[in-house]
């Protein structure tokens, strides 16, 4: 390879990785735990999702709330959870102003922020059709809403703002982060391409601690490139899509992005005036939902609008993703007068597949891993800490390269401290994510702050702590110990405190609280496991600059 | 062994010249290469589609800011491009 070339893609790829590593990290392991969010949260909640089925009793719910409110005239919407097993609840103001008095002027309805945090008398809550209770985001949050919120950098939304750019933060920087990502990645496989194919397999363990890095993270890198660069663009497509959707309503749209999304079916306009007259006929929600469902062969009613609650004017839409193994790609979509029962749009989910379906299900199942069931997700959990561990390496690489004579001691002792702080922060999630899962088994109430504050602060505490250790063996050494300890404390906390023993878990068929006891038990057994080699066999690592 | 100094641009202004110009230039040709497209397909479909080549694009366009040796002439490419693309547009209006 041209010489000038490589050393450009080499000299890219080093200061794109290094400003990104930490933060990609952090996006990484939090991302790939992810994967398991649904268990992670039947494990919180002691509540197996797949050891029952719970049908969705929509005609409860509104039941339900009709006893607190007067519903007439309101607009729901349900945005149903993946295993469907509950719903979130969006319940709007009425459209008629004499049950939902409309705001006294100049009382500025302030742009609703997050979730939560509304005015008049509109609700937003979690509702479960298992045991029908129902929660408001901030206390039905956990530990699998936690980490997989962390994995894009939602906790850093807070950050105030000197400019708006159209996105929060969090979202802002993980976007920027998994942009840099790509381009590291592409300018990674570049400075590899000569030696693809010699070096694919490549790996030494017994030599020189630099070797086992740079073979640690190129061999990693290499076989795992498909599947990192899938997650940088479908990641950057998921979190600052507005950096493409903005022009381009510009420049085709005139401006309207409203239409632009309804164009690539993100939302339906769903405009109906409110007439002031009654509904005569009863309206059954279950039968209507039941209806759909078996028209488009059993495929899962995802979301359900409802417009104008019970006023003759009130419509319906009703959306639904296609099981993957019955169909990859599609979404159904119907929107049904109530009054007269006159069906005004309709795609079927198995049929009417067009390019944007292709398209966003691409973007869906593939980050998401959702189209194999456990073992995909378990294969996307390993690929995806093999991308932590490219990160890791990487670090260390940059590290050593830099650790030589020739280079002055004050930027040698910059590099230490950079590389320092990154490793701790980064070792430090393992353990600190594991104690989280345990403390909140043992506090007597979680909700997000507690969760908040459990999680950050103790990240806070063992990072300052293994910085201040000031050396990387001994810093890997205490981390495997803690992560044994904290790991192993996950199954044992579970069955302390819900009864909730491995063996238990397993018999009443709760695979989703059973697997992710078993999950930390692995994690544990391999930290175990390292542990006893490192402390057996490993070769002295020293950086040069601290003297010890 | 970091990479070798003697290939890289050793002058912070025009590093950070190059970085700004890549990104920025690279951004207006990934955008307006995917507008010429529109006259050949649906608009909506090549949105879509943009997503997954969009954001690649933009990266390779970004490194080429590194790999080209004279700036001026990196310049007038994203520039050039840009309008190449746009001509259409420009034409219409």
């Amino acid at each position: 390879m041209n010489q000038r070339r490589y050393n450009i893609y080499f000299h890219t790829h080093t200061i794109s990785g290094i400003i990104i590593a930490a933060i990609l990290y952090v996006i990484f392991f939090a991302g790939t735990l992810s994967f398991f969010k649904d268990d992670i949260s039947a494990w919180q909640k002691g509540k197996s999702i797949v050891a029952e089925q719970h049908p969705a009793d929509y005609n409860y719910l509104l039941d339900s709330l009709g006893g607190k409110y007067n519903l007439r005239g309101r607009n729901f919407d349900f945005y149903v959870l993946k295993q469907g097993h509950g719903t979130y609840v969006n319940m709007s103001s009425s459209q008629d102003t004499t049950i939902s008095k409309p705001k006294p002027k100049g009382e500025e309805r302030g742009r609703r922020r997050g979730r939560g945090g509304r005015d008049d008398d509109a609700a937003y809550f979690l509702h479960y059709f298992a045991d029908k209770s129902q929660s408001s985001y901030a206390e039905g949050y956990d530990m699998g809403e936690f980490l997989y919120r962390l994995h894009f950098l939602a906790q850093l939304n807070q950050v105030p703002m000197p400019i708006r750019l159209g996105t929060p933060f969090g979202y802002l920087l993980a976007g920027i982060v998994s942009f840099l990502f790509i381009f590291a990645l592409i300018t990674g496989l570049l400075l590899h391409w000569d030696k693809i194919k010699s070096n694919f397999f490549l790996f030494r363990p017994w030599n020189k601690w630099k070797t086992v890095w740079t073979d640690m993270h190129t061999v990693l890198g290499v076989i795992g490139f498909p599947f990192q660069l899938v997650f940088a663009v479908t990641g950057v497509i998921l979190i600052v899509n507005f950096a493409l959707i903005s022009p381009f309503s510009k420049l085709l749209y005139d401006g309207n992005q409203e239409k632009l999304y309804e164009d690539l079916q993100y939302s339906r306009a769903m405009q109906v005036d409110y007439t002031y007259e009654p509904l005569e006929s009863h309206f059954d929600v279950n039968a209507f939902v039941d209806e759909w469902q078996q028209k488009w062969n059993g495929s899962p009613i995802t979301r359900l609008h409802i417009r104008n609650y019970m006023d003759k004017s009130m419509e319906v839409v009703v959306e639904s993703k296609p099981k993957p193994q019955a169909n990859f790609a599609g979404s159904g979509y119907a929107k049904v007068q109530v009054a007269n029962g006159k069906v005004l749009v309709s795609k079927s989910p198995n049929q009417d597949t067009n390019h944007i379906d292709r398209i966003k299900s691409l973007v869906y199942h593939l980050h998401f891993g959702d189209f194999g069931g456990r073992p995909l997700r378990i294969v996307f959990f390993l690929l995806g800490l093999t991308g932590c561990v490219v990160i890791l390496s990487g670090i260390m690489i940059w590290l050593v390269a830099r650790d030589k004579p020739n280079i002055p001691l004050y930027k040698r002792r910059f590099n230490f401290w950079a590389a320092n702080v990154f490793m701790a922060v980064c070792l430090a999630m393992l353990p600190v994510t594991a104690f989280t899962f345990i403390m909140v088994k043992c506090l007597a109430h979680v909700d997000q702050s507690v969760i908040y504050s459990v999680y950050f602060y103790s990240w806070l505490a063992l990072s300052i702590y293994l910085v201040a250790l000031r050396n990387l063996s001994t810093m890997n050494r205490h981390i495997l110990l803690l992560s044994v300890v904290t790991c192993l404390g996950v199954p044992i906390a579970n069955g302390l405190s819900d009864g909730l023993w491995i063996w238990n878990t397993f018999q009443h068929k709760a695979y989703d609280i059973f697997f992710i006891d078993v999950l930390f038990i692995l994690m544990a057994l391999c930290c175990g496991i390292a542990y006893w080699k490192v402390r057996k066999q490993a070769k002295p690592f020293k950086v040069t600059v601290i003297g010890k | 062994m970091p990479a070798n100094k003697k290939y890289l641009t050793k002058s912070p202004w025009l590093r950070l010249g190059k970085i700004l110009v890549g990104t920025i230039g690279g951004y207006t040709v990934m955008i307006s290469f995917h507008f010429c497209l529109t006259y050949l397909w649906p608009k909506q479909d090549v949105i879509a589609t943009a997503f997954f080549t969009g954001y690649i694009l933009w990266a390779f366009l970004l490194l080429w800011a590194f790999l080209e040796t004279k700036f001026w002439r990196l310049c007038l490419t994203y520039i050039g491009l840009t309008l190449l693309f746009m001509l259409p547009y420009l034409l219409k209006h």
